[in-house]
């Protein structure tokens, strides 16, 4: 009788299962990698060079956020402090805290301090700290609560659905200028709507809008 | 139920408009070609290799990129942010800073505001502070910055050809400074380009004095002082014009490009379309009389065709009938009548041109060319003497630059004489020298030669130490406009290769305290700080402006008498005309991608010269196909002209308009030592170049060469066949009726223009019949902004076609180049283009020859008409090109997949695939095609290829992208965006300014996109179309308005405004041609003309009014 089914068909269902493994396996991983929050690396947290706490600075001391971002309200950039800024105080308070060596080096020998970048928007999307802080936009919409952080971490996803929820219903996040850099800020009575209609608040939904 | 657009209008016989002899010609193949969508193959893989080679390669770079990943992790790399240790006081991070600054060019200066984006200049725009400018700059200007980041360019100091540190040079310099101060400089001697930098005229003083010996000589290959020496002659001083055309009336070029190749075309173009904006009485009219066919030609209201030696004699013959309408006789009018014999013009044609000239006296001026001998110039100044332009028009100015002890004849004359040292600073003799002075064998004479310079070239090679010149971006320095106005050369960034500056070369030399470039400038400006902020804040010195020399001066017997002693070179054979480069110039600019790539503004050829000749001389050459194009690759006949002993080889071109027996040649091409971008391109016209005959060769013979070169041209790409696309009318039609543009076309049956406008239930009000494309608001109308509409016009009125605006468009918006082998498939990627038609006369037998011998041209600029019922966004699978809320028609490029089904439908062909990887891949530049596979450019070999990312002097190349544009890869398609980063920018600035308020509309002009800013004409205007008062608003309203294939019902953003003509009747009478050819041949086929009522046009009118929009109301 001749073969019907050749002898290499024994392995078949073997090889079957292997594939369906690997496919399985491939599957868990794309779906782990891009379906999670870490794709969008929500909760990085990197170890910065200097052990910089923003609870300390903009909590219990209560320094505006704009003491050291001071670019926010007038580039796309939210610059990093350079080192003469930390050095505004820090000559008189801690002046010889082991913690400040770098920033003391560096503001002497003119090297810059490496901060390790935690938020970073995409290469083809131009977002504008500028325009958001100054309508209204608080900085705690996309950065979270970093006045309690003590070493910051990324906190909201910064996909495009997290850009839209806003884009399509400012009311529910604007604020008064004043208050944009209030992170603890509580809305109690404040009408969004009205600001949004007022203020002429009509973000763009359009690919030019982030895009170009 | 969609409505079927109406069929496009097809002309009965021949096609009206034609942008090459090819389609003239009406060839089967070409119709072929040009009915594909993506020229010359350009979708089709290469030939010559199996579909096994392919697999291949396929499953290569598949595993390659499988591997590539696994390498690369998978996570985003980290990144560290640097700020600065100390801060600098004012400085915000990501904020573009503007400095004012100029670009030097041959004694004259382009004043520049510099736009710096941390710390590197990323664009160039004109100074509008400036007294004598607008804000336009030329096209070279904005390609300058390109330049700058030359991977290429000189990066070090040598000696004996060997690397040697900077202080070496220093001590060198300081070294023969101190040896020539010892002799009172013998054996020293300097050669230089022009130049009106005060600074640089004082150390020259100080080298007269310090080395009394030392010789000063000044070259230039295309020299433009010709018309100051007879300028100088006139006045009996040593002065330079300094036109005014916006005051002038009348002008009589005279071989004179001045809109296109002469010297500060810029500002000719500004005051030229300011005469001409007006389309009324107060219009300028322009007559040109020339050998080459030019954009001033192009641009003229009459054209006389003569060949270059003939140019004296119609000059000859116009003056003799204006120094007889002006009762002037005497010598002067004897030498003209003579010279005069003989000329190629209608003694009706001359003797209309100089009433007409001679009517408006006052407001009449005369321009000669630079490649024109002193005669004409001379005759040009007695008539502008004559004609009273001095005041009005045209000004005689001190001249900004010191005297030169000679040029390069007697530079080579003290050569063989015997030098010790030459210093030569600039310029590249060794290449561009006239060549039967052998500069190169005379220099090797010297003992030394010290050669400051931007590239390692043809003139490096001579030099014992060469010195890495700075670009005008990195250095301190100073120079005149044409007007004598001071400017300061601010450097926005350190030396890239710690490159010297032309004046400290010479301070050090001369053994200065301070030899910074800095303190220098400083020195000749004086102390007065404040003035000095000023200085630089405007970029300007107010009131510094050269004060014009009274006329009282003037003696036109000067004139005659030089005049009597020239004796013009009479033409015999074929003339040979070596003209400016409009893209390469004289050479200086080979080794810029953008300016070898743009194309020629006449015959669309990019990448190289060709040999221009007639249609006529073409027939005698027996080069009697003029289409060599098959599947739009154009391979040329090739020619070798022989002038004396000398001759040079290269392609022919046929070009419409062109001066029989003449052949035109453009310098700066066939570079041996050059970069990467400039080998290969082109063939050196510069053996023709000689002392005594310069820019017009005589007596030359021509013999056709075997074999065949391939010549990329633009110029049939995205043809748009036979519809009444330019506009035009006779200023005379014009009065009688100003809406002919709206009564051409089947859009005359439609409404005209009607902004978006919806009723309560969210339908548009207008009565349009449904489009078959869907208008981006009907559906959803609150998506569209309330706020801003944007919208353009274009006035092809006040367009010259000069290319400013496509260069500006290229730095603007990171557009690659893409290698002539690309262009020569239509791959080009510009944005931008300046449609070029001519027209001819339909009553002529069409044929090229007689048709192609006095056309008639028309520029158009044509990039994305931003419709507002797309026809793009309709095909677009993955919506990747949609409408946003103002208007604009986006190209989100992430969601592209590069079907170019949006290109396909386009019906203006203004989209560009990116074929490949033009940022990441180095491109073939000039490089000639190959037919098989492992031999093409890099482009195609994928991976395998140069990727120039990874090579670190590309590092440098990448610091011209704008950082507010997204650079594009290969598979995804672009277009105009409007410039829609500086629209956000705008709107953010804005919004900013208010902060919680409403009042976030950008002001009028708040937006100004990148062509606009150029534009020297101030032919585009940018807007807010919602707002009635704006600026495009108004001039939509202008009865002159009208849409490109309005018909069709896409309803494109931007419109244009129709041009007018302002020929002189009488002229007009003996030409045979009332009225533009263009209009002529729209009457013939479609047996009505605009100028009649049919019916349509007025009650549109009032339909029109009926829609305008409302502030507020919409």
């Amino acid at each position: 009788m001749s073969d019907i089914f050749p002898k290499w068909t024994n392995k078949l269902p073997l090889m079957a299962g292997i594939a369906a493994v690997v496919v399985g396996l491939t599957v868990t991983a794309g779906i782990t990698y891009y379906f999670t929050p870490k794709y969008t690396r929500v909760g990085y947290q990197p170890k910065q060079p200097v052990a910089f706490s923003h609870a300390i600075h903009a909590d219990q001391l209560g320094m505006d956020c704009r003491y050291c971002h001071s670019a926010v309200e007038k580039s796309w950039f939210s610059n990093i402090p350079s080192s003469g800024t930390c050095m505004n105080c820090h000559s008189q308070v801690k002046k010889d805290s082991d913690k400040l060596q770098l920033v003391r080096d560096s503001f002497a020998s003119g090297q810059p301090i490496p901060w390790i970048q935690i938020h970073k928007t995409p290469d083809y999307v131009y977002f504008n700290h500028s325009v958001h802080v100054n309508r209204g936009i608080s900085c705690v919409h996309c950065h979270g609560q970093i006045n309690k952080m003590d070493e910051v971490y990324h906190a909201k996803s910064h996909s495009m659905a997290f850009c839209l929820e806003c884009h399509r219903e400012p009311e529910k996040f604007i604020r008064p200028n004043e208050l944009v850099t209030k992170l603890d800020w509580v809305n109690e009575g404040f009408d969004g709507k009205k600001a949004v209609h007022d203020w002429k608040v009509q973000p763009g939904q359009s690919c030019s809008t982030c895009h170009r | 139920m969609k409505t079927i657009p109406p069929l496009c209008p097809e002309p009965e016989v021949g096609p009206k408009y034609w942008r090459s002899l090819d389609q003239l010609a009406d060839q089967p193949e070409f119709r072929h070609w040009m009915e594909r969508e993506f020229p010359a193959g350009a979708s089709l893989a290469p030939e010559g290799e199996s579909r096994r080679d392919w697999i291949k390669l396929m499953s290569a770079s598949f595993m390659l990129a499988g591997v590539g990943s696994f390498v690369g992790g998978c996570r985003r790399p980290e990144e560290t942010l640097t700020p600065f240790a100390k801060q600098p006081e004012g400085y915000v991070h990501g904020k573009p800073q503007h400095y004012a600054t100029s670009m030097p060019v041959r004694g004259s200066a382009v004043a520049l505001v510099a736009k710096s984006y941390e710390g590197r200049p990323v664009k160039l725009e004109g100074n509008s502070l400036h007294p004598d400018a607008n804000g336009g700059t030329d096209h070279f200007a904005q390609a300058a910055l390109l330049n700058l980041y030359d991977p290429d360019r000189a990066y070090r100091h040598t000696q004996a050809g060997s690397d040697v540190k900077v202080e070496v040079v220093r001590d060198l310099l300081s070294a023969s400074g101190k040896k020539f101060a010892a002799n009172g400089g013998e054996g020293l001697a300097f050669l230089t380009e022009r130049s009106g930098s005060p600074t640089r005229n004082r150390l020259q003083d100080e080298i007269a004095k310090k080395f009394p010996k030392s010789k000063w000589f000044v070259y230039e290959p295309v020299d433009f002082s010709a018309c100051g020496r007879a300028l100088s002659v006139l006045f009996g001083a040593d002065v330079q014009p300094h036109h005014r055309l916006e005051g002038a009336r009348r002008i009589l070029a005279l071989d004179c490009d001045f809109i296109g190749t002469e010297q500060d075309a810029h500002r000719n173009i500004r005051g030229f379309a300011k005469g001409r904006r007006s389309s009324d009485d107060q219009m300028n009219r322009l007559y040109a009389v020339e050998s080459l066919m030019t954009l001033t030609g192009g641009n003229a209201d009459h054209r006389l065709r003569v060949r270059p030696t003939d140019v004296v004699k119609v000059a000859a013959q116009i003056g003799v009938a204006v120094l007889a309408k002006a009762g002037i006789s005497g010598e002067l009018a004897g030498t003209l009548q003579q010279l005069a014999a003989g000329s190629p013009a209608s003694a009706a044609w001359a003797q209309a041109c100089a009433a007409d000239l001679f009517q408006n006296k006052g407001a009449a001026v005369v321009l000669a060319g630079y490649t024109q001998p002193a005669a004409v110039h001379l005759i040009a100044q007695a008539l502008n003497a004559v004609l009273g332009a001095f005041g009005p028009a045209l000004v005689a100015i001190k001249s900004s630059e010191n005297r030169a002890d000679g040029s390069i004849s007697e530079c080579v004359a003290a050569l063989k004489a015997g030098l010790d040292t030459l210093i030569i600073l600039g310029g590249n003799p060794a290449y561009n020298a006239p060549v039967d002075l052998e500069f190169a064998a005379a220099a090797k004479k010297a003992k030394n030669v010290v050669r400051l310079g931007y590239y390692e070239d043809e003139t490096a090679k001579l030099a014992s130490v060469h010195v890495a010149a700075a670009h005008f971006l990195e250095s301190w320095g100073d120079a005149r406009t044409g007007d004598g106005t001071w400017v300061p050369v601010q450097p926005l960034i350190e030396p890239l290769f710690g490159g010297f500056t032309e004046i400290e070369l010479i301070a050090r030399l001369l053994g200065l305290d301070k030899v910074s470039p800095l303190d220098l400038v400083r020195g000749t400006f004086g102390t007065d700080d404040a003035a000095w902020r000023k200085f630089l804040h405007d970029g300007h010195l107010a009131g510094s402006a050269a004060k014009p020399l009274d006329f009282s001066a003037a003696d036109l017997a000067r004139v005659a008498q030089a005049l009597a002693a020239e004796k013009p070179v009479a033409g015999s054979g074929y003339d040979v005309v070596l003209a400016r480069a409009s893209s390469v110039d004289d050479g200086r600019y080979n080794n810029n991608g953008w300016l070898q790539e743009v194309p020629d503004p006449i015959t669309k050829v990019t990448w190289e010269n060709v040999i221009l000749i007639s249609p006529t001389t073409a027939k005698e050459l027996g080069i009697s196909e003029s289409a060599n194009a098959k599947d739009g690759q154009y391979r040329q006949h090739l020619l070798k002209i022989t002038v004396g002993s000398r001759s040079v080889q290269g392609p022919v071109w046929v070009q419409p308009g062109f001066a029989d027996h003449t052949f035109g040649l453009a310098l700066g091409y066939g570079r041996t030592e050059t970069g990467r971008v400039g080998r290969g391109s082109g063939f050196d016209a510069y053996p023709l170049y000689l002392d005594g005959s310069r820019h017009v060769a005589t007596g030359a013979k021509a013999e056709v060469v075997p074999g065949r070169h391939l010549v990329a041209v633009t110029q049939e790409h995205g043809l748009m066949e036979g519809r009444p696309i330019v506009r035009e009318a006779n200023l005379e039609q014009f009065k009688t009726k100003p809406d002919f543009a709206k009564n051409m076309d089947l859009e005359s049956h439609l409404p005209h223009y009607v902004p978006f406008k919806e009723k309560p239930d969210g339908r548009n009000v207008d009565p349009r019949p449904q489009n078959i494309y869907e208008h981006p608001y009907d559906q959803n109308p609150s998506t569209a902004s309330k706020i801003h509409q944007w919208g353009m016009v274009l006035d092809l009125g006040s367009c010259v076609g000069c290319n400013a605006c496509v260069l500006a468009c290229q730095s603007e918006n990171n557009i690659p180049i893409v290698g002539k082998d690309q262009v020569a498939r239509g791959r080009e990627m510009h944005w931008m283009r300046i449609d070029r038609y001519y027209s001819h006369d339909p009553e002529a037998v069409v044929t090229s020859e007689t048709a192609a011998n006095d056309p008639q041209m028309a520029v158009q600029p044509m990039f994305c008409q931003h419709c507002e019922s797309a026809p793009c966004e309709s095909v677009c699978p993955v919506n990747a090109t949609v409408h946003d809320e103002e208007g604009l028609n986006v190209m989100a490029y992430n969601r592209c997949i590069g079907t170019r089904y949006c290109a396909n439908n386009c019906p203006f062909k203004v989209r560009r695939f990116n074929f490949f990887d033009y940022n990441k891949r180095e491109t073939d530049y000039a490089g000639a095609q190959s037919q098989h596979f492992f031999n093409y450019g890099n482009l195609y070999k994928g991976p395998a290829g140069v990727n120039r990312n990874e090579a670190p002097e590309w590092e440098i190349i990448k610091l011209v992208k704008n950082p507010d544009v997204t650079v594009r890869m290969r598979g995804v398609m672009e277009k105009c965006t409007f410039c829609v980063q500086r629209v956000e920018q705008a709107k953010i600035a804005q919004k900013v300014k208010v902060g919680n308020s409403g009042d976030v509309a950008v002001p009028d002009g708040g937006v100004r996109t990148a062509c606009q800013q150029v534009c020297p004409a101030e032919a585009i205007t940018f807007g807010n179309i919602l707002d009635p008062d704006s600026a495009v608003s108004k001039l939509k309203r202008l009865p002159r308005n009208y849409s490109v294939l309005g018909f069709l019902d896409i309803r494109p953003r931007v419109t244009y405004l129709a041009r007018i003509r302002n020929p002189n009747p009488e002229i007009a009478k003996i030409e045979g041609r009332t009225q533009p050819d263009t209009l002529r041949d729209y009457e013939r086929f479609r047996h009505e003309s605009p100028f009649e009522t049919h019916g349509h046009g007025p009650a549109h009118e009032e339909k029109h009014a009926a829609v305008v929009p409302q502030k507020g109301a919409a």
